[in-house]
């Protein structure tokens, strides 16, 4: 038994060795360096990059032009820790001081150029706080109350406003707007590389944090903010996400969207 | 009766019970992909039900089934009690707490991640920590596997350990070395994140540790499957096994092949390099090795049982073989369902052809086959084999248990062949709402329906099993004196003796090492030689 036993440790091992190097054989040089030579590698570097080698410089190519980010606000572990300890009650009172005039607690704002905040996303309204603090956005009122601010008063506000009572986040029962604006929220539109507004301003979607809620701004501001991110009025929005798709909507289509995302109080 | 009865019991009637709780499920979920107007349809419930179907299936009536029916096999199979019955119920509570925690948190809506966890996606740390519960449950089922075979052995000295033993540890073993991975991942990142403990996931480690869990757990699955291949079906035929020494060897490639292979579900993936995907596709093919083995063996032993049954020629022992036993029965469907769910599986695992299925209803459909049609379809059978003996009552209608098993096969095949096929026109998975008034993907529209009705059959064989299981404890008049025990199918040549590596597991420990670290070593090393950039956390049950 045991000449049976070392026999098949024997083969085994010969059996699981020559299995091992024909897969590694192929897929670390045959196939490289078959394949290497499209994207026109060296034999060296394509055998690297079949392990998962990296080569190339470690650095990214830097641009000779300072970059210009589009917010100052970064979504790390400060960011979130300020955050998470926002105190909704310093934040009612800051809010009773200054801003409640125009974002009013309840009901919707007194000028349909203002946006309504109650019940908004803490995500949404600290990053725009922070932005206009620091220039990224501007406007002529915001601008100068958000630089009077502290960050601390920033996450208070942002805390105060995203507890107050919200409407439904999804576009349930949207205004009417016509089967093709329902289908650019949707479904987008493929042919003019145009994501449906769903993907990301929705209650369940998968969108970036500081996705604002839409539902219940008044169809003017939506419609505005859309005109401005198309013609580079407003560039805060990270990656131009909303400046690509608002440059290739129509005008009427920004208006119906603002229709749409227009809830009937 | 068993010492060990009520312990069986209690595991498999889990299972069972979460198995037509999860087919309720499934049967719903097909209705709201399809054209015809469905209750409750949101995409909220709809991910909720998707992860419940997910988890009920896929972790807990597998995980109980065979913790259940492994008890059953250490207890028939060696002839001597379980080391330690404190231990199972342990196991077993622990178990049932951790399932009891995960449904709650996933019905609660706070844990709507799909049972494959996909981070940075984070549910409620309830849902994680009840899934580790229940593997830690299995844990000790496996300790107890592995020590009732060693206490066998040494109480019988250069005796081989009986085939259905020997199977039910390689399992233990394997779910040993699956469980590795994915207990990493959420111990050491996902429950950390989901608590608030960290902000950003590293999301190519993750995924590439769940993949190192991915496909040896299908085999975890599959494993109870083909030890009633080997041992049960051909005494149910009436005939013998062709090969004792085969099905070791296929239980132990099983082992060896199930692992260093999990990059196969990460082709697209872009943190891998192709070598690496390349070596790990090879290693794949291997699997078909013990499948293909399998095929062969319980063909010749179903061949060997039809001809003592009296049949002749090329293919007349096939009509001989008594296919009104439900073993019998399940094993001929099982098989049937076996070619094509093999045959789409060899479509996934090569690196080409799986650019083109990839995230669609086909992957869907082929795990659906895959897992209904052989690996469910022989839990069936299995308990109908041994609930006579767990009950100590007989069966008064194995046509009803026939026409369930019947049900279930036509059900599995409407239901999938269709999916299939709309997973080849390019319908995406994992999506709660299809607009099939948009011309682009209207005439997909008759097809899900006919998945729908498949989806209907499958429903109503699943509570029709759970009917037939009832009526064993039901029916008084049908006691067995004596019960009889458990016999299980005695090979053609029983074997005297057999070499060492086909009666342990610590050469096969040592070659599963090896490709392990062949396999997944770099891959994993990569992830700290040069730190990729992290994704943050989106925890789902905290409201944005």
């Amino acid at each position: 038994m045991e000449a049976l036993d070392r026999a098949w440790r024997l083969w085994v091992g010969i059996i699981l060795a020559g299995m091992v190097v024909t897969a590694c054989v192929l897929g670390f040089v045959v196939v490289p360096l078959v394949q290497g030579g499209g994207p026109g590698f060296d034999a060296f570097t394509a055998i690297c990059r079949a392990i998962g080698i990296n080569l190339a410089p470690r650095e990214a190519p830097r641009a000779a032009a300072p970059a210009q980010p589009a917010s100052g606000v970064a979504w790390n572990s400060k960011t979130f820790g300020a955050l998470a300890h926002g105190d909704k009650a310093a934040g009612a009172k800051f809010a009773q001081d200054t801003c409640i005039a125009c974002h009013a607690p309840d009901g919707p704002p007194p000028d349909p150029s203002i946006p309504r905040l109650a019940g908004q996303s803490s995500f949404a309204i600290y990053k725009q706080l922070q932005d206009f603090k620091s220039s990224t956005r501007i406007n002529e009122i915001m601008s100068g109350l958000a630089k009077a601010m502290t960050d601390t008063q920033i996450a208070d506000v942002a805390a105060y406003y995203s507890s107050l009572a919200r409407l439904d986040l999804d576009a349930r029962h949207p205004a009417f707007a016509g089967p093709e604006i329902e289908a650019l929220v949707e479904r987008g539109d493929a042919t003019r590389g145009v994501p449906p507004c769903a993907s990301c301003h929705a209650a369940t979607s998968g969108g970036p944090i500081e996705t604002p809620t839409l539902t219940g701004q008044s169809p003017q501001y939506v419609a505005a903010a859309l005109k401005d991110f198309a013609e580079g009025q407003r560039r805060n929005d990270i990656y131009g996400r909303m400046r690509g798709i608002a440059a290739k909507l129509t005008p009427a289509e920004m208006t119906l969207l603002g229709d749409y995302y227009t809830t009937p109080h | 009766m068993l010492a060990a009865r009520r312990l069986v019991l209690a595991h498999l009637w889990t299972a069972f019970v979460v198995f037509a709780a999860a087919a309720v499920l499934g049967a719903w979920q097909m209705w709201v992909r399809s054209p015809l107007a469905a209750p409750f349809s949101t995409p909220d419930n709809y991910y909720l039900s998707v992860t419940a179907h997910g988890a009920a299936m896929a972790y807990v009536l597998t995980t109980f089934f065979i913790m259940g029916f492994g008890y059953y096999v250490a207890e028939t199979a060696l002839e001597r009690t379980l080391p330690s019955m404190r231990w199972a119920w342990l196991g077993f509570a622990l178990a049932i707490f951790g399932t009891a925690m995960t449904v709650l948190t996933v019905l609660s809506g706070r844990a709507s991640v799909l049972y494959t966890f996909y981070p940075p996606l984070t549910a409620s740390p309830f849902f994680y920590v009840g899934l580790v519960l229940v593997v830690v449950g299995s844990w000790i089922w496996c300790v107890l596997m592995i020590l009732a075979m060693a206490q066998w052995k040494r109480a019988n000295p250069g005796r081989p350990v009986p085939l259905a033993m020997f199977a039910t540890v390689s399992n233990a073993v394997m779910w040993l070395w699956t469980t590795a991975g994915v207990a990493v991942e959420l111990l050491f990142i996902v429950i950390p994140a989901s608590l608030g403990l960290t902000e950003t996931v590293d999301v190519g480690l993750t995924r590439t540790l769940f993949s190192w869990t991915l496909h040896a757990i299908v085999y975890f699955w599959l494993i109870p499957a083909y030890i009633a291949f080997y041992t049960m079906a051909p005494q149910a035929a009436g005939g013998r096994l062709y090969s004792d020494s085969m099905g070791r060897l296929s239980f132990i490639l099983f082992l060896v092949y199930s692992l260093p292979v999990g990059l196969h579900h990460l082709f697209m993936d872009p943190e891998h390099s192709t070598g690496f995907k390349f070596v790990q596709m090879s290693l794949t093919v291997l699997v078909t090795v013990p499948t293909l083995l399998t095929v062969f063996t319980i063909t010749a032993s179903m061949e060997i049982a039809g001809r003592m049954r009296g049949g002749t020629g090329l293919f007349g022992w096939i009509g001989a073989l008594p296919w009104r036993r439900p073993m019998v029965l399940a094993t001929g469907l099982a098989f049937f369902m076996l070619w094509f769910g093999g045959g789409g599986g060899l479509v996934n695992m090569s690196y080409g052809m799986n650019a083109m299925v990839h995230n669609t209803s086909w992957v869907t459909a082929h795990f659906h086959l895959i897992f209904g049609g052989t690996v469910v379809m022989m839990y069936f059978a299995i308990a109908y084999e041994i609930w006579p003996r767990l009950t100590g009552r007989a069966t008064q209608a194995p046509q009803l248990q026939c026409a369930q098993l019947w049900l279930w096969a036509i059900g599995m095949m409407v239901m999938t062949v269709p999916w299939h096929w709309l997973g080849l026109e390019g319908q995406w998975r994992r999506v709660a709402h299809f607009d099939y008034a948009d011309p682009a993907i209207a005439s997909w529209g008759p097809w899900v329906d006919v998945s729908v009705a498949g989806g209907a059959i499958l429903l109503a064989s699943a509570l029709l099993f759970i009917w037939n299981l009832a009526r064993f404890h039901a029916d008084q008049a049908a006691k067995l004196t004596p019960v009889p025990p458990q016999r299980y199918a005695v090979a053609v040549h029983p074997p005297d003796h057999v070499p060492a590596a086909l009666n342990g597991f610590a050469l096969w420990n040592v070659v599963v090492l090896v490709l392990m670290a062949v396999a997944y070593g770099f891959p994993l090393a990569q992830f700290f030689i040069e730190a990729p950039p992290q994704a943050i956390v989106h925890h789902v049950d905290r409201a944005g």
